[in-house]
């Protein structure tokens, strides 16, 4: 008879890997949306004066939020006060989102507010637009103090992105989870999704340290 | 669109939230158990791995470099499912007999370790920013080894890390939501029950959010007062 | 106001009149009028929060002033007069074509640290001249060639001197082609081995004709540099002309006591 393993996580590889694509597909979107509204939030508390203390809330709210919980309101919630998100997919990726926003905003605001007073104007006296000194002068300047904990916050986005399971989300967890109820070989079939899991964030968080490493050589 | 505003109206209606307070306080005190009883598992850990990362000896300091990113690198979520399903089995094979955990056990080991990595780097990051000079001097003056560690480098090093490890404190509480995956019968898991029997879920899941938002809010905003004079001082 | 002395008799090319400037109740600027001539160099000079720095930034707009008007070039800076002849704020958008022509150097030579020295010089040719790409590279090159810094084209800011820093801030203002260049306190945050690199660089320029308006405590560059020399006090003009007359014989109380301190 072959080893457990071999039996069901190896045997099961394909549905292991599809897991692993919905989980990096989560993880992908979940991430991008934070950016984004991660971006739009801080612009709003820095320079929309009247939108400054609604922003303000939903960034603390977002924060200091328990991610699993954020992801049950969402799932649970929302769908009905908004009509929003359709499909649990939707439903994870909001969840993952909403919970970073909250930290990005926070670090592209300290980040934005640590670029010098006199680098800005500098690029104002020699006529640059608001939009133009945004785009070429601060931003490229603070995404390297930024850098750090923008990637840091991606590795949360992955470990996160495991409880989107509980809502049913078929990634990678969700998978383990639907095996282990199957062939009941919980330490072939955990101890390998667990051994997936630490690998891809290992990798990746060597790759981030290298990069912010070399950033911080080259200009500093 | 009135369906719509309706069904608005009642997922904010916290008053069915109120009427469950009997089961779902002592939900909310299971969070806190859990919380108290991790963070003693968790400095504990933090402490011994801070220890190896500063050894002299490399291979014990590979060790504590190995199980802090070990901890750090893997989701909280698989190590609590692992925690509860795997060792037992293990143990139960080795010892010939049936052994489980109790779910409450596996969650406080499970965070414990988890938490305890981020614990190891912020204990050794305080230790070391103890300049060596400080160090030296103490010695020079005849302190022991152990004098110059409780007197010099600790109370240095505890400035230096408490904001960082109450950061740490509040992640901790948050994870402790998780617990309701291995019925834990904490808040999240009272609501879920009570909105499986009344199949009114919206104000229930919002209030929990809501009563969670409270407590770490506070509780953050409480530890940024606290170590603000703490992290002037150790300038 | 006396206009003895004033060689120049170019085109007026920064105009100021009766500026007033507050911040909060303080008042820094209390009314200071003047003109700038093409080709000369106008030298600052007052103690310390007399108001020479607010004045330099009003000029380019980084400090909107309360009241009084600024012409650069003949153009209104900062306000407009609309259809019905009352005065009006500038759209941002006039505000930057006007600053194009002005060219700016700050004490902290502010050159931005992520991009090399020669993408320093080319980023507002470029993006905001929209100047075709060879032509604001040759001229850059020329102008590091200027300000002897050609070989440290492709170093990051953070590797070179003061000296080095403020050098290619003034080739980064000149890049421009500005139409007149304001210096504050250029070598203010050098040490003293360095001034003289920055120095140099700017009677070059003097040399050549650029206008220019100059704050700054070397009272040796002042005197042999300026065309006139305008001495602020408390935040009004309290005396003018050229640099023997304002220097060398100041008339009033207050200037006599400014220098005699300065210069021996
Ligand atoms: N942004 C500001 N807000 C409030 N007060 C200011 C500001 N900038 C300047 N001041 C005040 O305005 C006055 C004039 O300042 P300014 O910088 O123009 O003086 P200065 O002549 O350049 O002096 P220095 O030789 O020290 O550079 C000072 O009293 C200063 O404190
Ligand atoms: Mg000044």
């Amino acid at each position: 008879m072959d080893a457990p393993w071999i039996r069901t996580v190896w045997r099961h590889r394909d549905v292991m890997w599809d897991g692993l694509v919905v989980t990096m597909q989560v993880t992908a979107i979940g991430f991008v949306g934070a950016v984004v509204l991660g971006f739009v939030l801080c612009l709003l508390v820095m320079y929309v004066k009247p939108l400054r203390w609604p922003a303000r809330v939903l960034i603390e709210f977002f924060r200091a939020t328990p991610i699993y919980v954020q992801l049950l309101w969402v799932n649970y919630v929302w769908p009905g006060v908004l009509g929003w998100p359709s499909s649990f997919f939707e439903a994870g990726c909001a969840a993952l989102a909403v919970q970073s926003a909250g930290y990005l905003a926070e670090t592209f605001r300290a980040g934005i507010e640590g670029i010098s007073r006199g680098h800005v104007e500098a690029a104002r006296a020699q006529g640059m637009s608001s939009l133009l000194v945004m785009r070429r002068i601060i931003l490229p300047q603070a995404f390297h103090t930024m850098a750090p904990s923008i990637m840091n916050q991606f590795l949360v986005v992955i470990k996160s992105s495991t409880l989107v399971s509980v809502i049913a989300v078929p990634d990678l967890m969700y998978q383990a989870l639907r095996l282990t109820a199957i062939w009941f070989e919980p330490i072939a079939i955990l101890s390998c999704t667990a051994l997936v899991y630490i690998t891809v964030i290992t990798c990746l968080s060597l790759v981030f340290k290298w990069y912010t490493d070399r950033l911080r050589e080259r200009y500093l | 669109m009135l369906e719509n505003l309706q069904q608005s109206l009642e997922a904010f209606d916290l008053a069915l939230f109120w009427e469950y307070r009997a089961v779902l306080l002592p939900g909310l005190l299971y969070n806190f158990y859990v919380f108290f009883l991790t963070v003693g598992v968790a400095v504990g850990l933090g402490l011994v791995a801070a220890t190896l990362r500063l050894s002299s000896n490399v291979v014990l300091r590979w060790i504590g470099t190995g199980y802090a990113e070990l901890c750090r690198n893997t989701p909280e979520y698989i190590t609590l499912i692992w925690i509860f399903y795997v060792p037992p089995l293990l143990l139960s094979a080795a010892l010939d007999r049936n052994v489980s955990f109790s779910p409450l056990l596996a969650a406080v080991i499970a965070l414990g370790l988890a938490s305890s990595g981020y614990f190891t780097e912020t204990f050794r990051a305080g230790i070391s920013s103890v300049p060596r000079g400080h160090i030296e001097a103490a010695r020079a003056l005849g302190m022991s080894r152990s004098l110059t560690m409780w007197r010099i480098v600790l109370p240095q090093a505890v400035r230096h890390m408490l904001p960082e490890a109450m950061n740490q404190m509040v992640s901790l509480f948050k994870s402790t939501t998780l617990v309701s995956l291995i019925a834990v019968p904490d808040l999240l898991y009272q609501v879920s029950l009570v909105s499986n029997a009344t199949s009114k879920g919206l104000p229930l899941y919002s209030g929990a959010a809501l009563v969670y938002f409270l407590i770490i809010f506070g509780f953050a905003t409480l530890a940024q007062r606290f170590s603000d004079p703490w992290r002037q001082r150790s300038r | 106001m006396s206009e003895v002395g004033v060689t120049s008799t170019g085109r007026v090319v920064v105009k100021v009149v009766d500026l007033h400037k507050y911040f909060g109740s303080l008042e820094v600027l209390k009314g200071v009028s003047l003109e700038v001539h093409q080709g000369d160099v106008l030298t600052l000079l007052g103690a310390s929060g007399s108001g020479k720095t607010t004045l330099l930034r009003c000029i380019n707009h980084l400090e909107q002033p309360n009241s009084g008007e600024i012409w650069v070039d003949a153009r209104p800076m900062g306000f407009r007069i609309d259809a019905a002849g009352r005065r009006r704020r500038a759209r941002e958008a006039d505000v930057n074509a006007l600053r194009m022509d002005i060219g700016m150097v700050f004490q902290q030579f502010n050159l931005w640290p992520h991009m090399t020295v020669l993408e320093n010089i080319v980023e507002a040719p470029l993006r905001v001249r929209r100047w075709p790409r060879r032509d604001v590279h040759e001229r850059a090159m020329a102008l590091l060639e200027k300000v002897g810094l050609v070989d440290k084209k492709d170093q990051y800011p953070s590797r070179l001197s003061g000296g080095q820093q403020q050098r290619v801030a003034i080739a980064r203002a000149l890049a421009m082609q500005p139409k007149v260049m304001l210096f504050d306190e250029p070598t203010s945050s050098l040490d003293p081995e360095l001034i003289g690199e920055v120095l140099g660089v700017m009677r070059a320029l003097a040399e050549e004709g650029t206008t220019m308006i100059v704050v700054t405590h070397e009272i040796g560059f002042a005197r042999e540099v300026s065309d006139r020399v305008i001495f602020l006090h408390n935040g009004l003009i309290e005396a003018q002309g050229t640099p023997e007359e304002v220097i060398l014989n100041p008339t009033s109380e207050r200037s006599r006591q400014f220098f005699s301190k300065i210069l021996h």
